[in-house]
């Protein structure tokens, strides 16, 4: 049976890894493969303080772990061999899980994992020939150990992360993670530099006490022929594996009963809650402004992308700040609303074929355009505005006001109709895997240059002579010229997104519903 | 020009390409007002493809399409208040609940706030969706879709009703409701054209209906004079001229 699910497992690899995914797999296994041989150069490297080798070693195999637990929670359990497959099959649940966990071990990311865990056996080999068998054996383990709690995770998880609440949870922690890690990123230094200098015996401590720090815990051992430590990490390794090999048939079958939509349908409280019609008023503009507030509050793509703006914008200007220089946060705001525009540049394809229902009712282009242009101006500009204002004042880089204050109320009064004019003209629908296409990411990186080049340049035309200059009236001046070309410009895009709504709605519909998946 | 001589729907020398393939091929077609009509066909026949132009999802190369006189494509604000509108597999904001559409949907068109919360919760009681009130539309069920859906078609109180596969994936007792509600909505003097594959259904609802294939109308007129003696699936399988056999190979099956 093993045979047949690894041939099954290789089949639908082979399909995944064709056409245009095939270079995208390509990139990602070079990625992972430069990780596998960064892990084993770690291990490699001399430290001067004793046991930092371990606490690296250690800190990385937890990494490697993370990543074999969180990649099938990531893409949800049906890469490779999903479990629903076998539900009608006349097996038994054990003899079926079994079968499962052998074919787990045909991965073709075991090789990478290997590559990176060897850094264990480079570890001890710095210590002699004993220390680097330790290495070996903890390898082992170490890889065992990846491949079944990968398994006991998505048979813990894999109803959850089915459903569309648990796909909604997993979409926003894995944009939250990319963006806390692509911002963390210049912390690296700092973590390595109190790893490897001995100062920190919290931070070794807990890297050494979990599980995956236990393999090098034991070949540290080893080196200093501490042989009871080492056979009491190694021998709790094995005995992790077993308890989670045993439990397996029964979490397995579990899994199997059990509904993949996780049936806890349960009603929000946050749709009650949330009643922003009780204050606005009872018109058709006042109907569609609800209904984007209410996206806006509830949709995962929208909540993402306004949490994604905002992080982003706080940690550049927070950033900066723990290198002790707060020039860049009065632009924070600024930021978040640029940032924020670019990402809902695509309203009518982001929203789908729901725009059927803006089509059959009479005269409702208009307002629909008008309620998208107030719903995003009432979002982000009290948010916006706030920001720059705050993050101005405690900056204390007094020089920065009629630069915030000329660009920020123009993006926020500018943009809400550029946008719906660049939504109504350019639509790109999902792409079939129903994630962003990549048209929609590249137009998305255009306005972020874009947008603001149209929305600012009268300010910038002031702003910069009146810098270089040393000219304070022109600089301030920057300030009415700057709203007084945001009005003009959101009056007359909304008008112009109304007209094209109105002329080409069926056209607009069609592209999306040809794109839907 | 409303009156009731006047069809309720008219669709004249209709037609659509999609590349090379043609989809709607020069219908032309006369649901008359205050009929059941039903629009049957195999897929890829042309049915959604001909509602969708008649209530402004999609624009025809040629003909047009009138409802109660009023051009879709000339008149578009006069065509569309006449008429309600459930289409098959499109999305909804599905963030909001049933109720939260009605409401949305009620005030766009213009009514007043008290008038839409009565006949909001009067349809979500009818419907049997009044339990699922703080539920988001995601979380319906395919067959609880449609019955918003139906909802938000009748919502304005419209003339006409289009309706594409109103009963697909819809249990036997809410399609029960959904039957007396169309058929009460027919009493009143409203008009109702819907597609579908069940022909029993067609038979047992409609007074009048057309067969389309290819694109074209192959038989319209009322139930007797499309169905003849036989019955409707019978009459059917005969004027697209598909064939039934299913009877060749298979032969290990249950031996």
């Amino acid at each position: 049976m093993v045979g047949v699910l690894i041939e099954m497992r290789a089949a639908t690899m082979r399909r995944q890894t064709t056409g245009k995914y095939a270079l995208g797999v390509l990139l990602l296994a070079l990625f992972v493969m430069l990780l596998a041989a960064g892990t084993l150069a770690a291990g490699l490297r001399h430290y001067h303080y004793a046991g930092a080798g371990a606490n690296v070693v250690a800190t990385l195999c937890f990494g490697w772990l993370v990543g074999w637990v969180s990649g099938p929670l990531v893409t949800g359990d049906n890469a490779g061999l999903r479990m629903d497959y076998f539900k009608l099959l006349p097996v038994p649940a054990r003899k079926l899980g079994y079968a499962m966990l052998g074919a787990a071990f045909a991965d073709v990311s075991l090789a990478f994992s290997l590559v990176a865990f060897a850094s264990l056996i480079a570890l001890g080999a710095q210590s002699g020939v004993a220390a680097a068998l330790v290495g070996a054996v903890a390898m082992l383990l170490d890889l065992i150990l990846a491949v079944v709690t990968a398994q006991v995770a998505i048979a813990v998880f894999g109803p959850v992360i089915s459903s569309r609440r648990g796909r909604d949870l997993t979409a926003m922690l894995l944009a939250l993670v990319i963006t806390l890690l692509s911002l963390a990123s210049s912390l690296v230094p700092f973590v390595a530099a109190r790893l490897t200098d001995g100062h920190s015996p919290v931070l070794s401590g807990v890297v050494r006490i979990l599980p995956s720090g236990w393999g090098a815990v034991a070949v540290d051992a080893a080196s200093r022929s501490d042989w009871g430590l080492t056979a009491a990490c190694l021998a709790g390794l094995a005995a992790l594996i077993l308890i989670l090999v045993l439990s397996w048939p029964r979490l397995l079958a579990r899994r199997l009963t059990m509904s993949p939509g996780g049936a806890r349908r349960r009603t929000s409280a946050r749709h009650r809650a949330l009643t922003p019609a009780a204050i606005l008023p009872a018109t058709p503009l006042g109907a569609v402004t609800g209904r984007e507030l209410r996206l806006y509050a509830r949709s995962v793509l929208r909540s993402m992308m306004l949490m994604i703006s905002f992080l982003v914008a706080v940690a550049v200007g927070l950033i900066g700040v723990f290198s002790g220089k707060t020039v860049g946060l009065p632009f924070s705001g600024l930021l978040f609303t640029l940032i924020a525009a670019a990402c809902f540049t695509n309203c009518y394809g982001d929203d789908g074929t729901a725009l059927w229902l803006t089509l059959v009712v009479p005269g409702a282009a208009r307002v629909d355009v008008r309620g998208r242009v107030l719903a995003w101006f009432l979002v982000v500009g009290p948010a916006g505005l706030l920001l720059t204002v705050v993050l101005t004042a405690i900056s204390g880089q007094t020089w920065a006001w009629p630069w915030v204050l000329a660009a920020e109320p123009a993006m926020v009064i500018g943009c809400p109709g550029l946008l719906a004019a660049i939504g109504a003209w350019s639509v790109n629908g999902p792409a079939p895997d129903g994630g962003p296409s990549p048209a929609r990411v590249l137009k998305t990186h255009a306005a972020l240059i874009v947008v603001p080049a149209v929305v600012l340049f009268p300010a910038a035309a002031l702003l910069i002579p009146g810098a270089i200059g040393h000219s304070l009236l022109l600089r301030w001046l920057a300030v009415p010229v700057a709203i007084a070309w945001a009005v003009f410009l959101g009056r007359r895009s909304t008008r112009a997104a109304v007209r094209r709504l109105e002329a080409r709605g069926p056209e607009i519909f069609s592209a999306v519903r040809a794109a839907a998946p | 020009m409303d009156g009731d001589d006047t069809a309720a729907l008219e669709f004249d020398g209709l037609f659509k390409r999609f590349g090379d393939h043609v989809a709607v091929d020069h219908i032309d077609l006369i649901v008359p007002a205050g009929s059941f009509f039903g629009l049957v066909g195999p897929n890829g026949a042309g049915k959604t493809s001909s509602l969708s132009m008649a209530v402004g999802l999609l624009r025809p190369d040629g003909g047009t399409v009138r409802i109660f006189g009023h051009d879709v494509w000339a008149d578009p604000v006069t065509a569309k208040s006449l008429i309600g509108v459930l289409p098959d597999g499109l999305a909804l904001p599905d963030r909001l609940t049933g109720r939260e559409i009605l409401r949305f949907l009620g005030l766009l068109r213009g009514l007043p706030r008290d008038v839409v919360e009565q006949r909001a919760g009067e349809l979500l009681t009818v419907l049997e969706l009044d339990g699922a009130q703080t539920t988001p539309v995601a979380d319906y069920s395919t067959g609880m879709k449609k019955k918003i859906t139906l909802a938000t078609a009748l919502l304005h109180s419209p003339r006409l009703l289009l309706l594409d596969e109103p009963f697909e994936a819809v249990d036997p007792v809410s399609a029960a409701t959904i039957r007396t509600i169309l058929q009460r909505f027919v009493a009143a003097g409203g008009s109702v054209i819907f597609s579908s594959h069940v022909m029993a259904l067609v038979e047992r609802l409609c007074d009048h209906l057309a067969v389309l294939a290819a694109g074209k109308v192959v038989a319209s007129g009322s139930l007797d004079e499309v169905r003849g003696a036989q019955s409707l699936e019978d009459a059917f399988v005969g004027i697209v001229g598909a064939r039934t056999d299913g009877a060749e190979g298979l032969s290990w099956l249950a031996s």
